[in-house]
């Protein structure tokens, strides 16, 4: 299958006179058109590997291989939106002088529930909008492939859904490949197809998620078992 | 009453100067040609707006400030955004500016007399000397201080260097470059009174220096007063348009 190869990226960061060893030969591939969910504990290292798989940063050594040219766009930890800028030209930001209809954004700014916000500054919106602000500013460049660093971490459990059902959708209608990093187990396991652990600077299993229907349930006998078995992974 | 006074003080602390000035007068303690009288001061400043000599001397002053600062602000921001764009090319010159930024450009003059005689040219010399440096300096701090977590997202995005530049570094450096020019226009007022002191034949700064050669004490005080109103009512218009421009982003709260 077409995709995204990672094969035993090393990445170290010197860290007050000594160097520490954050991925230690990563093996990963992410295949195209699907979800695939790293998952980690704090630290363990997966800013660091989307930085690497996007471009952000080179690793020490090790490959990265795209099967295909890919349109990427980031959504950061933070928000890191244009202060000076309000939330139409921030969602705009991707697209530099390209040409765009009004509908489409403002289309985008409805589908992250920011309607009615379009003229405010960032300073002027909460933590969370403006986190949907930066996943709004993404989905405007219209990306094939779409790197997302716990986009949702900052919403409350509503917002939080909601804005993963429109993930799911979306990724459906467009068929773009995305790499998304968290650290829920529920959230890896609502929307990944594939979900990878990273643990000590390597994957330590991947799970394949293999349904056809839209929505998961989380009570789900399989899920639970799942779950189950991940959270027997990440407590080693 | 806490309020109005504070309102009040600073033409209090006027009033205050005035008062002693006068007194000093009356007294006879200096004759009227070392320090003239207020009132006598002021007699003299009406009849010079009346007969708006004073304003003539302003403005030769102004414009020959304008013409310096903005090949001043042109060349700083030139070379500021070369030295953001290629932040390599900084070890070759820095040496060099920060050496000029510590000679007094009022130091050059008899040089700049030689080279360019006492015409127009030595004074806008002086001034881009004088402005510049506050300028670039401004303009490279603004420009070099951006956040990198914010370049990020132009490298995200695809930008080139100069698309970066001009969506990211820009803007986000605009505070700073106007704090500069703020500086460099004050710098250039305070430099031309002084070429003019030493190289003219119009302007304030000339304006002062015959009136104290005719024995105009009256005059000189009246030109002192002028240079700082005006210096004053510059600065001011500098700090309202300021404001005004970085209203949306003052509220914004990111400077
Ligand atoms: N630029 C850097 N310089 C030095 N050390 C770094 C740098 N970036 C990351 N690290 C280190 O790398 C390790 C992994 O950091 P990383 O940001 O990838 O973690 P994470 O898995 O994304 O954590 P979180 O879930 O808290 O965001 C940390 O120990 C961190 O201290
Ligand atoms: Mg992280």
């Amino acid at each position: 299958m077409a995709g995204i190869e990672l094969k035993q990226i090393q990445k170290t960061y010197p860290v007050d006179g000594h160097t520490i060893h954050v991925l230690k030969g990563i093996d990963l591939q992410i295949p195209e058109k699907s979800i695939t969910v790293i998952l980690g504990r704090s630290g363990c290292g997966k800013t660091t590997l989307l930085r690497l798989v996007g471009g952000l940063e080179s690793p020490d050594s090790g490959e990265i291989h795209f099967d295909t040219a890919h349109k990427t766009a980031f959504v950061f930890q933070e928000s890191r939106l244009m202060p000076w800028l309000n939330v139409w030209d921030n969602v705009k930001f991707g697209l530099k002088k390209q040409p765009c209809l009004d509908a489409t954004i403002q289309n985008i700014i409805d589908t992250v529930g920011l309607k009615g916000f379009e003229k405010a500054f960032p300073h002027q919106l909460s933590g969370g909008m403006q986190q949907r602000v930066a996943i709004a500013r993404a989905l405007a460049y219209e990306p094939s492939f779409i790197m997302m660093d716990e986009p949702f971490a900052a919403l409350d459990y509503f917002t939080r859904n909601q804005m993963q059902k429109e993930l799911i959708r979306l990724q459906k209608n467009r068929g773009a490949s995305i790499l998304f990093v968290t650290h829920s187990i529920d959230e890896a396991l609502l929307l990944g197809h594939k979900i990878a652990i990273i643990e000590n600077g390597q994957i330590k299993k991947e799970f394949l998620i293999e349904t056809d229907s839209d929505e998961r349930d989380l009570l789900a006998e399989e899920l639970i078992a799942l779950k189950r078995e991940i959270i027997q992974q990440l407590d080693l | 009453m806490k309020k109005t006074l504070s309102t009040l003080a600073p033409f209090l602390g006027i009033i205050l100067v005035v008062a002693l000035w006068f007194l000093v007068c009356r007294l006879g303690i200096f004759s009227t040609y070392v320090l003239p009288p207020p009132e006598k001061v002021f007699h003299s400043f009406l009849k010079m707006l009346k007969s708006g000599e004073i304003f003539q001397d302003v403005i030769i002053s102004l414009v020959r400030i304008l013409k310096g600062f903005a090949i001043a602000f042109l060349l700083a921001f030139l070379l500021g955004m070369f030295r953001s764009l290629v932040p390599s090319s900084e070890k070759y010159y820095n040496c060099i500016v920060q050496f000029f930024r510590n000679v007094p450009p009022l130091s050059l003059i008899p040089l700049l007399i030689l080279w360019c005689g006492i015409g127009e040219t030595t004074k806008t010399v002086i001034i881009v000397l004088a402005s510049f440096f506050p300028m670039y300096l401004n303009i490279v701090k603004g420009f070099t201080g951006c956040d990198q977590k914010l370049l990020e997202v132009g490298d995200a995005f695809g930008y080139t260097r100069f698309e970066k530049f001009k969506h990211i570094i820009l803007p986000y450096a605009s505070a700073d470059i106007l704090v500069g020019m703020r500086i460099g226009m004050g710098y250039s007022w305070r430099a031309i009174i002084g070429a003019e002191m030493i190289a003219a034949s119009s302007g304030i700064g000339h304006m002062i220096l015959f009136a104290q050669e005719m024995s105009r004490t009256d005059k000189v005080i009246v030109g002192i007063f002028v240079v700082g109103i005006v210096g004053l009512v510059t600065d001011k218009l500098f700090g309202i348009l300021l404001r005004k421009l970085f209203k949306g982003n003052g509220e914004n709260g990111w400077n």
